[in-house]
């Protein structure tokens, strides 16, 4: 293990939010408080700690970061005004830059002139691509399948989606390499990442641990928005045929409301995160930083073009509805290569990883010492 | 009766230990002082501690011969239950307007026999024995109080008589009335004192609604020879509690309840306490949760290096949160640094919060001296003149001037009157013939 230390570690923290742990005289109010925090995984003090002094292999092999939902608590409480939960959010930011091998995370969580440039360029891209790939525009009666020719725009979803994949998948495997490979002071056997493999989904789908804060209004939000953001991922990715039609389905075709709920959703959810934002009302929504804004806001976006797109067509104006479309088309890619992989969208995938390496490492720990133990107990 | 207009050299505002000493020192060297306390007997927070650290003396032992050496001195008039309302400055010095609130009692008959407080049928809880315990509407204020006089408490009072009746030397008067008078002085010393942090400043401990999470000015009544049951029980069911926790730093070093400082005496009085908890209760555990341990005075390392000794646990962490169980015990909530970083909840029969020291009076208004940012009197050379204010003439004694223990109020105090009585050397042409500011020219004078 090394335990060299990074004297600049700080100074880049600072980069990534609000981080003032200099002020920390390490009293574990903070750890104290928190009611996610176990003996295995004490947070948030030890990787303040550890933050302080400069460990910075430490941090990367360290889960802790992911454990935290930002209650606030500890910041609220925090004798030091040190804020544990904002050092917390800043390390999250940190790490999901440090796992990306692209570099870009680092680049747009510290500069906003290159996340901003990367949302333009994006939208070069896409209205070039739209410019050459567009087909006829029917005036008469939307028809905005021959505009948008589903067959492109379903196969574009498809490489889109594959290479995130690979993007993430890219990042992920950095991620546990530092977390497992690196971190891990105990042999793994395969039967423990299977039998602990169920974490994945379920952490994913419910935000158990999410829901373990004192407070469960930020988890029930982000619940709202987390389930009409998968589905209408789902949708778009997997049935994007059924969804993007000229035809016009009864209100109760699933088509119809599952659609309506997704979008509710996602501009509720989204909308309450800015709101917050804005009115800095909750410890959680103290300190943001632009990539905090714009991943909710392209949300919005997305989910309003969309309904646009859907109104239009439903009150049968041609043009409307394909400029709506065009402007809908823009912040698709927008999110996944402005806030994806390499930024605050990781975090859908490194939240359920982080609890799933963290129960793999204690499993393991206890199934080393576990014959130990029967073999005092045998005696 | 009170005079109408007094004149003295220094006027001494407040009586605790700080004023005391003031005072005492300035009598001592031939100055005449005027004493003025808003409670009706001196002793301040000294006379209501049980012992004082790190010599385990009592503290009506040492704080008694004080208060009456204070009344009985020659050179010093006492007036309690008296407030100073407003000053005026002239080219004299300074004109004080003060008002003597009314006893209802004539202090010059009563003997303090405590026949009114037999006879008063009305029962007040008691701020002396923090509340525990009760007085009279006609009272002693304590059994110790200086001057030993009787007042009767009228917000409280009903009338009935009773206590007129009672009194042997007649000295009950329900017709006295609030008195102004002036005090003339040339300097004035401020021992305004401070006030604790109060119980409901943190709702992570209660916010004071837990029976048995206590402050430790209760413990000390609770372990004073004097105090309300003469013995350490618990408040909620009067059980002999086996397991007593400290929580350090409960109202100071801390940001949320906007007290940065160090308040310098917690660590020392629990440990002091915890010492004294073991003599009454040998079979009790006693455990002190602390951030860091401050025992910087002289013996005060050895004093807690002792208390190690003698099994006192000192478990390092600041405790996050308290809670109550369905019996009402206290359970602490504490990330263990030295254990592996767990956190714990652990259950106590009664935790004591190791409370903070708070300003309690702002001199501004009207003495005209301004306070610090942390709420104390403001000494702009803290380093080379600790007690003196930005106002000539007025200087400050003890906690006024910031958090300290018993040993440094008395060290400032002497030296709030050596400045003092520098001061009415320098700018005195009557009583000595000095007139000098400069150090070498008084002791010359002298020699």
């Amino acid at each position: 293990m090394s335990n060299r230390v990074d004297l600049g570690l700080l100074k880049e923290l600072k980069e990534y939010g609000h981080v003032n742990v200099e002020a920390c005289f390490n009293c574990g109010n903070c750890t104290a408080i928190c009611p996610l925090s176990t003996d295995e995984t004490p947070f948030p003090r030890n990787n303040i700690r550890l933050l302080q002094v400069g460990l910075k292999e430490r941090i990367l092999q360290s889960t802790d970061p992911w454990l935290c939902y930002y209650c606030g608590e500890c910041s609220e409480t925090c004798p030091r005004d040190a804020e544990p939960a904002e050092a917390q959010m800043a390390l999250r930011r940190w790490l999901t830059a440090q796992y990306d091998w692209t570099g870009l995370g680092a680049r747009f969580y510290t500069s906003n002139t290159w996340a901003i440039g990367a949302l333009l360029f994006m939208t070069v891209i896409v209205l070039t691509l739209i410019a050459l790939f567009h087909g006829p525009m029917e005036t008469d009666h939307v028809e905005l399948n021959t505009f948008a020719p589903i067959h492109i725009v379903h196969l574009a979803d498809l490489v889109m989606a594959v290479a995130i994949s690979l993007y993430l998948f890219m990042n992920v495997y950095r991620m546990f390499s530092f977390i497992i490979l690196k971190g891990a002071k105990v042999k793994i056997p395969l039967s423990i990442y299977l039998t602990e493999a169920w974490n994945l989904p379920y952490q994913f789908l419910t935000q158990k641990r999410f829901s373990e804060c004192e407070d469960r209004r930020p988890w029930l939000n982000h619940m709202i928005l987390a389930s009409g953001y998968a589905l209408m991922f789902a949708i778009i990715v997997l049935f994007l045929n059924w969804f993007q039609t000229d035809n016009l389905y009864p209100l109760f075709n699933p088509q119809r409301w599952l659609g309506y709920y997704a979008a509710a959703a996602l501009i509720y959810g989204a909308g309450m995160a800015i709101w917050g934002r804005a009115k800095k009302d909750r410890q959680l929504h103290k300190y943001s930083q632009l990539s905090d804004w714009l991943f909710p806001i392209l949300l919005i976006l997305l989910a309003v073009s969309g309904l646009l797109v859907h109104i239009f067509r439903y009150v049968g104006m041609p043009l409307a509805t394909y400029y709506a479309y065009v402007v809908h088309m823009i912040f698709v890619p927008s999110i996944y290569f402005v806030v994806g992989p390499m930024g605050k969208w990781a975090h859908l995938f490194y939240r359920p990883l982080a609890i799933y390496f963290q129960a793999v490492k204690e499993k393991a720990l206890v199934a080393q010492t576990a014959p130990a133990v029967a073999s005092v107990g045998a005696d | 009766m009170v005079q109408e207009k007094i004149r003295v050299d220094t006027l001494v505002v407040g009586g605790g230990i700080a004023g005391m000493q003031s005072a005492l020192d300035l009598a001592d060297q031939g100055y005449q002082v005027a004493l003025v306390e808003r409670d009706p007997s001196i002793g301040g927070k000294m006379i209501q501690l049980s012992k004082v650290f790190p010599t385990l003396d009592c503290c009506s032992c040492i704080t008694t011969p004080k208060m009456s050496a204070v009344a009985h001195h020659e050179n010093i008039q006492l007036f309690t239950y008296c407030e100073i309302q407003a000053i005026e400055e002239n080219d004299q010095g300074f004109v004080s307007n003060a008002l003597q609130k009314p006893r209802y009692v004539d202090v010059d008959t009563c003997t303090g026999c405590r026949q009114c407080e037999y006879a008063c049928p009305i029962d007040v809880p008691h701020p002396f024995d923090r509340y525990l315990g009760a007085h009279r509407a006609a009272y002693v204020p304590f059994s110790t109080a200086v001057p030993q006089k009787a007042l009767i408490d009228m917000e409280n009072c009903i009338l009935c008589g009773k206590c007129q009746r009672g009194c042997p030397a007649n000295s009950i008067d329900f017709t006295q009335k609030e008195q102004p008078f002036e005090i003339e002085s040339r300097a004035i010393i401020l021992a305004t004192g401070f006030e604790i942090t109060p119980p409901d400043a943190k709702k992570e401990y209660g916010a004071g609604q837990f029976h048995n999470v206590v402050d430790a000015l209760v413990m000390e009544r609770l372990l004073a020879p004097t105090g309300p049951y003469g013995h350490v029980l618990r408040p909620s069911d009067g059980k002999e509690p086996d397991s007593i926790a400290y929580v350090q730093c409960a109202g100071s070093r801390d940001k949320t309840l906007g007290v940065e400082y160090c308040s310098r005496v917690c660590c020392m009085y629990a440990i002091k306490q915890a010492m004294l908890i073991s003599g009454a209760l040998p079979l009790a555990d006693i455990t002190i949760y602390y951030m860091d341990i401050r025992t910087f005075g002289k013996g005060y390392d050895q004093f807690y290096q002792t208390a190690q000794a003698m099994g006192i646990e000192f478990v390092k962490g600041k405790v996050a949160r308290i809670n109550e169980d369905e019996n009402q015990n206290p359970v602490v909530r504490v990330e263990m640094i030295d254990e592996g970083s767990k956190v714990v909840e652990r259950m106590h029969d009664m935790v004591v919060l190791s409370v903070g020291m708070l300003p309690c009076y702002d001199p501004q208004p009207i003495f005209g001296v301004r306070s610090a940012e942390d709420g104390f009197v403001l000494t702009p050379s803290i380093n080379m003149a600790p007690c003196v204010t930005e106002h000539p003439g007025i200087f400050v004694s003890g906690t006024a001037a910031g958090p300290m223990d018993i040993v440094d109020s008395i060290v400032l105090a002497g030296a709030a009157s050596a400045e003092a009585a520098a001061y009415l050397e320098a700018n005195d042409g009557n009583r000595r013939s000095v007139k000098s500011t400069t150090n070498a020219a008084r002791v010359t004078a002298h020699a």
